[in-house]
């Protein structure tokens, strides 16, 4: 089975060396620089960061923002696979829920390390507040996690190592616990239409209010919009299609040739054009109220805050609105462009453009600050860069996801039979004693 | 007997639940759960049961033409409640009136009626007290610092370090009288509600005993602060209110309403 993946080789001065292992040491080393940061964290605690009293979410919520963000292919394709029961899309979807569960994994892990009292992680779980957002965006984290572990481990027990291996026959054991793993995941994907919809349902709920957690704070006028929920729900979906596009073509159209066809891969280069060019739509409009609406004296400080600080200056027209809109047409007609080396540089922007979405929401309201002074209030401008070790930790995060993903497109089949039932009890030869 | 068979159709169906009736009915199960726990008040007021007279609701007024900037009620504040020197509960800032005259402004928290902070914190670990002090429970805190962002006043301060010396203004300006916070925890400015509750288990006045009252009254050298209950007409707080025609509170226009006022700068003749 392993022979149909092929794995891409580095061709160097007519040599060919194996670039899996050389990728995989170079991630491991990443990782370990990342651990350094971790435990220097957790030991010192935050005073190590670069964040303060008046810039309180860095770096970290920005990557925590942005890997879930593009995880949110998980749920647009998991409705279309498990519950409209498009045939197509089924291989994709299956890495679709695996992009989801490394997304929200990353997230849940970078969150970690930004807590005050990270051995507190599971308050929110016991003490609730169901008025705070952030209680909101745990919970529905917390249980799309287990969500998306329910729809993963059927596409991981796909693997030969777990139903026709040869070592499962030396131990009864194994064979027993392999057979009873396969019998869960039968289960499990029997459950795949109401995993969808409840995946739906939290998704939907915790991407909006991802936004929300900014857009109600009124004390911070530049986060003060209704509009943040909607977007941060379109940007996701366009940025994680993006991502989706992007590893369909490593993982089904370099490794596995044959086995997704180029159409469902133009699809899915469609859904995100579109998606990306509703959301500059709605974009430009909030832009435009914005701009509209400012005669009273506060509204009008906190728009030229929004012109000259963030998020409406020249990053905001070229990061978030050309990034998405050129590539938004690319995207939408791939057919006729048909070149995927076209077609995935032009889906890396709208991936930049939800992640500068994201770093320009948390830091602009936190950067410029309306004074308290109740007469003639002004902006000041607060200053924040990370420091060495909150790259370490979000260089270590990042290359938990990559290593994960480049293991699972290298050996995981993504053939989506789920048909492995012929490799139970009646298929499996007696044990060979002299191996 | 066409019609006996139908009925039994009927019944056999109505005993059967449809996968769309069990989806609705499912639905609106949740949903009726989850309005009732939206449209519940929030939980966040607590500790009635310490409080059996109740009645009281603490408010400060600070006259800003008596503030000389002198920042006391700063340092009596990091001393009194174990602060290192990088926390201040109570900031001091200079400002502009709208011709143009520089003015002090002592910030501490404005114990508003709708704190943001409350709404926001995941784990209730800060709430409203039923005299309406909004105070905080360091063994809940996460340390996620939501509520320093959802603050509209920058008056929550965050144990960055571990505290591990007294703040320098001990003991010039008092006694540390709390145990010191662990890092990671969200503090803020809580009315030095240790010394109400200890005075009024005394039959002491908050506001005029000054063993009751919070420190940077005590400590202010002008009498630019006053406290005192709100629900009193009598207390010092409601007193300089009555001789004072406009008392402001900052940022009205996010309808925090807080309990701390301010009386604004008078306009100087010549």
């Amino acid at each position: 089975m392993e022979t149909d993946i092929r794995v891409p080789k580095l061709r160097l001065a007519g040599k060919e060396y194996p670039l899996f292992p050389i990728w995989i040491l170079f991630l491991i080393a990443a990782f370990g620089i990342g651990l350094h940061g971790m435990v220097t964290v957790l030991t010192k605690g935050l005073s190590v960061t670069g964040l303060s009293n008046q810039v309180a979410w860095g770096l970290w919520i920005a990557i925590d923002l942005s890997s879930i963000a593009l995880g949110g292919s998980a749920f647009v394709f998991g409705v279309i696979v498990y519950l409209f029961k498009i045939e197509r899309f089924k291989r994709v979807g299956m890495l679709a829920v695996l992009l989801g569960f490394l997304g929200y994994s990353t997230a849940g892990m970078v969150l970690l390390f930004d807590l005050g009292q990270p051995l507190r992680f599971w308050h929110p779980v016991v003490y609730w507040q169901p008025h705070s957002l952030l209680w909101e965006i745990t919970m529905c984290v917390v249980l799309y996690l287990s969500v998306l572990l329910a729809e993963l481990l059927p596409i991981v027990l796909e693997h030969p190592l777990f139903h026709s291996h040869p070592i499962l026959d030396k131990s009864k054991f194994l064979r027993g616990f392999t057979n009873f793993l396969q019998k869960l995941s039968a289960w499990l994907h029997k459950t795949g239409p109401f995993l969808a919809v409840i995946g739906l349902t939290l998704s939907l709920l915790h991407q909006a209010s991802l936004g929300a957690t900014y857009g109600v704070l009124a004390g911070r006028g530049l986060w003060f919009s209704q509009t943040a929920p909607v977007i941060f729900v379109l940007s996701a979906v366009a940025g994680g299609t993006c991502l989706l596009f992007l590893t369909s073509i490593i993982v089904f159209r370099v490794m596995r040739p044959g086995l997704v066809s180029d159409s469902v891969l133009y699809d899915i280069a469609r859904i995100a054009g579109y998606v990306a060019l509703l959301c500059i739509y709605i974009r430009v409009w909030d832009w435009a109220v914005t701009n509209y609406y400012s005669f009273d004296r506060e509204i009008a400080l906190q728009t030229e805050l929004l012109n000259t600080v963030a998020p409406y200056t020249t990053s905001f027209w070229i990061g978030q609105v050309l990034f998405a809109a050129i590539p938004g047409f690319a995207l939408v007609s791939a057919k006729r462009i048909k070149r995927f080396r076209i077609l995935a540089f032009f889906a890396i922007l709208p991936l930049i453009c939800t992640i500068l979405t994201r770093w320009n929401y948390n830091l602009s309201g936190l950067i410029a600050q309306i004074t308290y002074d109740p007469f003639t209030p002004t902006v000041i401008q607060n200053s924040y860069s990370p420091t060495v070790t909150e790259w370490q930790v979000g260089m270590g995060v990042i290359s938990y996801w990559l290593i994960t993903f480049s293991l699972a497109a290298r050996f995981l089949p993504f053939k989506g039979d789920h048909h492995h039932k012929e490799h139970h009890e009646p298929d499996v030869p007696e044990p060979v004693t002299a191996d | 007997m066409s019609e006996q068979n139908n009925k039994s159709d009927a019944t056999q169906q109505k005993g059967k639940l449809s996968r769309r009736d069990f989806l609705l009915l499912g639905g609106t199960a949740l949903g009726t759960v989850a309005l009732r726990q939206a449209a519940k008040s929030p939980k966040t007021t607590r500790g009635a049961e310490d409080h059996p007279e109740g009645g009281h609701l603490w408010g400060m007024v600070i006259d800003i033409d008596l503030c000389i900037g002198c920042n006391y009620c700063t340092y009596a504040c990091q001393a009194v409640n174990n602060l290192s020197d990088d926390m201040k509960y109570n900031i001091v800032s200079v400002e502009t009136t709208e011709i143009g005259d520089e003015f002090f402004l002592s910030r501490p928290c404005m114990q508003c009626a709708h704190p943001p902070c409350v709404h926001v914190c995941p784990v209730e670990a800060t709430y409203i007290r039923p005299d309406g002090i909004v105070a905080m429970d360091y063994d809940l805190c996460i340390g996620c610092r939501y509520c320093m962002i959802a603050c509209p006043y920058d008056v929550r301060v965050f144990n960055w370090y571990e505290h591990t010396e007294d703040s320098p203004r001990v003991p010039e300006f008092g006694t540390p009288e709390l145990p010191p916070r662990p890092r990671g925890v969200m503090e803020k400015c809580h009315f030095c509600s240790h010394r109400i509750d200890f005075g009024l288990e005394r039959g002491l006045v908050p506001g005029v005993d000054a063993a009751a009252t919070p420190a940077c009254i005590v400590a202010c050298p002008t009498g630019s602060r006053v406290f005192g209950d709100l629900n009193d007409p009598n207390s010092p707080a409601n007193q300089k209110l009555a001789v004072s025609d406009n008392p402001i509170r900052l940022r009205n226009d996010l309808s925090t309403e807080p309990r701390v006022l301010y009386i604004p700068p008078r306009i100087k003749e010549g």
